[in-house]
């Protein structure tokens, strides 16, 4: 027995050694939620217009064209739930807040974190803002958040190439697509259509998940609504491979659309604005199919600071 | 609680510790340990369910004892009907409730007749379909007095739910498992490594082989009406490499696993895809569940004892039964009598009993002859998969209709192709340690062990960072739904 334990020692050891290397380096990477865990605690007093939702706004809303204090809370995959949870972790910050953008993409209706592939980004929400979605190892030990092949492009990325994990910038928009870094617009849209649409939205488990979420939605106008709060929900632009797509489920689409617009007309403080096949996005504003760029990023923002300037002006 | 997670992985060392440091001095106190662990390790799914197995073990244990006192025929069978009933009355409610629900409502509303009645909302409880077959082992055995009945609950409920295979097999036999829990276990240096280096070749199938063909099964399954025939050809074959990772990876950790405490297992899968024909590919994939149908079903029904008529229908039985077994849905029974079509001409032509032996033995390569018959073989088991993984009737034809068409000749295109690309030829390194392998108990038993030890340790590391690279998808085993 001594002997077979201490050789199963001997063999771990390396193993070990490597896990505890790799969690200490790990905490000092510095990451977009740290960073807007740390500005929501310190500056949230002072924020009028909140972001939130996933990589579509994430990447296509930059606050730096918005008037007054607007801060970007969106995470990649981030969902209607976890939109909710931030919210309700800050809403004693939130004393200022005027505004509350809301995406409504093709799967915020039919989404759930923990059912995707993303799932393990609920670690992060744990790690790094404290809101805790189950009891494994993995919300309070970084090496186990995710998988370990991110853990080595994190580390590979930040220690060996200088590179930030999730860049964002000050207020909290993502930096990473940049106009040069365009992907094939055909191919992606092919994946996000089949990842977003492909399901059947009559079966019973989208139709649970469907309700869970419009009723989370509801919540989160309905807490808005109490404290003066203008909300926006706001489908971005997709490009015309993704909403030609042979495979994308029009069902979904209608559905989705006819959802934001029918809770837009319950709520006096919500608006819906509808730019998924607006004419002013080009080829030249995207990333991808789904995802605009740094310049499609800046027209959507200064079309949604004018939607803002103007409704103001009519009231 | 799933084998590849950080928790098995916490829970696992403390068990151990607990069993061979802390209970060894008493064999009672280290029965009752295993007991606990495993209702710790059950629980971890859903505790509620544990009332199940605990209703199941004393219903067993007390049938079992009454057995051991009445010698009356008629008395005798009622306790073994009862303990018949019970279990399999709990698996009918949780497993095909809904399933016969929805199947008369269509009945009669195809006669004309309109019926309102609501399905359940049921959840199925982890591995019933397992834990029932083993206790009924025990009962069906003391009835036929194979077996001593146990007196002690301790002893028998460490039985029915020790951890290692509680959830997906194999599906222990009485009179294998159960005696093992009456002796001291003694702690066997070559045994434990064994079972750690066959813990690791069953993590490394489970997490880097079946959890990654899952990815692009799924997928091309789930959307299979926006692919071509040649996709559609892939995402079988992966679906055929994945359900085999999964099963027999999770074998291979129970076994492992279970060798760490001084238990034998029976084994599970034996290459079941270098098999010959469809019967011997019976006689080495899930043979814990084919050799249960084979003594508790099948030979008493008659077995291959009366004419072929009898055969035939006793063969189809015992298939279509185990596909039933596999899930309440069309599609495994079709799976099931599928494969009884395949059998037939080898029941029929008596050459259903021709290769015993392991292909190729002693030689690198098989023959012409050996090589085409396993490809045949491996065609048609990829082909019954289809509808193994089909959610209906309707998506197994429509997945078929799309694969037999032109577009089976053109390039396969989905996304992720090169990552694709990487889960197959990390299959095909997988299928050649198996086939160097294929002598022994399991794929690693032998391989590497000549090497220096560098080179050994070399392997191992890699294959331990082939499971951190590939894993944290924490995906459950296939089979924990059955």
């Amino acid at each position: 027995m001594k002997r077979f334990i201490v050789k199963l020692l001997v063999f771990l050891s390396p193993i070990l050694i490597l896990a505890v290397g790799m969690e200490l380096l790990l905490r000092c990477v510095d990451n977009s939620y740290k960073y807007k865990s740390t500005y929501m605690k310190t500056r949230g007093g002072s924020i009028n217009t909140l972001i939130m939702g996933s990589s579509h706004s994430f990447y296509g809303i930059d606050p730096d064209y918005l008037s007054g204090d607007a801060f970007n809370l969106s995470h990649p995959s981030q969902t209607l739930e976890f939109d909710e949870k931030l919210i309700l972790k800050y809403e004693n910050q939130l004393t200022s807040l005027k505004t509350l953008y809301l995406p409504i993409s093709m799967f915020t209706l039919y989404g759930r974190l923990e059912d995707s592939v993303e799932n393990w980004r609920e670690n992060n929400y744990s790690l790094y803002y404290g809101i805790h979605t189950g009891y494994g190892l993995g919300q309070y030990i970084e090496l186990f958040a995710r998988k370990f092949k991110i853990n080595v492009g994190i580390l590979y990325a930040y220690y060996l190439k200088g590179e930030q994990d999730l860049v964002c910038s000050r207020l909290g928009w993502g930096i990473a697509y940049s106009p040069g870094k365009m992907r094939d617009l055909e191919l992606t849209a092919d994946d996000a259509v089949r990842r977003h649409t492909n399901f059947n939205i009559h079966s019973p488990k989208y139709r649970e998940i469907f309700e869970e979420n419009v009723a989370t939605l509801k919540r989160i106008i309905s807490w808005a609504d109490k404290r003066n709060v203008k909300v926006i929900l706001l489908t971005l632009p997709a490009y015309k491979t993704y909403r030609e797509n042979p495979h994308l489920n029009s069902e979904v689409v209608e559905r989705t659309i006819e959802t934001a617009e029918s809770v837009a007309r319950t709520f006096g403080n919500c608006d819906y604005l509808n730019l998924y096949d607006s004419d002013s996005f080009t080829i030249a504003d995207f990333y991808d199919a789904d995802h605009l760029n740094h310049d499609g990023a800046e027209k959507l923002t200064r079309i949604l600071n004018k939607y803002n300037s103007d409704k103001e002006n009519n009231n | 609680m799933l084998f590849n997670t950080i928790d098995f992985a916490i829970f696992l060392p403390i068990v151990f510790i607990l069993y061979w440091f802390v209970t060894n001095r008493s064999l009672r106190l280290q029965n009752f340990m295993l007991v606990v662990a495993s209702y710790v390790f059950y629980g971890w799914w859903d505790w509620r369910f544990l009332s199940l197995i605990l209703f199941s073990t004393v219903v067993d244990y007390l049938v079992g004892r009454r057995l051991k006192r009445v010698t009356a025929p008629c008395k005798r069978r009622l306790l073994l009907w009862t303990s018949i009933v019970v279990n399999l009355g709990f698996l009918g409610f949780f497993k095909y409730y809904n399933f016969f629900l929805d199947n008369f409502l269509r009945a009669f509303t195809f006669f004309g007749f309109e019926i309102q009645a609501n399905s359940l909302n049921v959840i199925l409880p982890v591995g019933i379909s397992f834990y029932t077959f083993q206790t009924l082992s025990y009962t069906i055995d003391v009835y036929r007095r194979k077996l001593e009945p146990t007196d002690d609950f301790i002893e028998f409920a460490a039985f029915v739910s020790f951890f290692p295979q509680l959830v997906a097999g194999p599906i222990e036999r009485a009179t294998n498992l159960l005696p093992q829990f009456y002796r001291k276990r003694e702690f066997k240096y070559e045994d434990a490594v064994d079972g750690l280096r066959q813990i690791l070749w069953g993590l490394f199938k489970k997490v880097v082989i079946a959890d990654q063909c899952a990815i692009f099964a799924n997928q091309i399954f789930d959307q299979y009406s926006s692919f071509g025939g040649s996709t559609l050809l892939l995402g079988a074959l992966f679906f055929t490499f994945q359900i085999y990772g999964d099963f027999s990876g999770y074998s291979d950790i129970a076994i492992g696993t279970a060798r760490l405490f001084g238990f034998k297992l029976m084994r599970n899968f034996a290459f079941p895809y270098f098999s010959r024909d469809i019967a011997e590919f019976w006689r080495r994939w899930h043979i814990s569940l084919s050799t249960w149908f084979r003594d508790y079903l099948y030979i008493p029904l008659g077995g291959s004892r009366g004419g072929t008529w009898m055969k035939i229908r006793n063969t189809f039985i015992i298939f279509i039964v185990s596909g039933f077994w596999h899930g309440a849905n069309w599609t495994f029974i079709v799976w099931g009598t599928l494969n009884a079509i395949y059998f037939m001409p080898l029941m029929l032509t008596k050459n259903n009993r021709k290769n015993l032996d392991t292909v190729a033995s002693g030689k690198l390569l098989p023959g012409f002859r050996e090589a085409v018959s396993m490809l045949i073989t491996f065609a048609l088991t990829v082909f019954a998969w289809i509808f193994f993984r089909a959610e209906s009737m309707a998506h197994a034809f429509g997945y078929i209709g799309r694969l037999f068409s032109a577009s089976i000749m053109a390039r396969p295109s989905f996304s992720n192709m090169r990552t694709a690309l990487v889960v197959l030829i990390l299959c095909a390194i997988m299928f050649l340690v198996e086939w160097i392998g294929r002598e022994g108990q399991y794929a690693l038993e032998r391989f590497g062990l000549r090497w220096v030890r560098p080179f050994r340790y070399a392997m191992y590391y890699t294959l331990v960072l082939a499971i951190f690279w590939f894993g944290g998808t924490d995906q459950q085993f296939i089979y924990f739904q059955f």
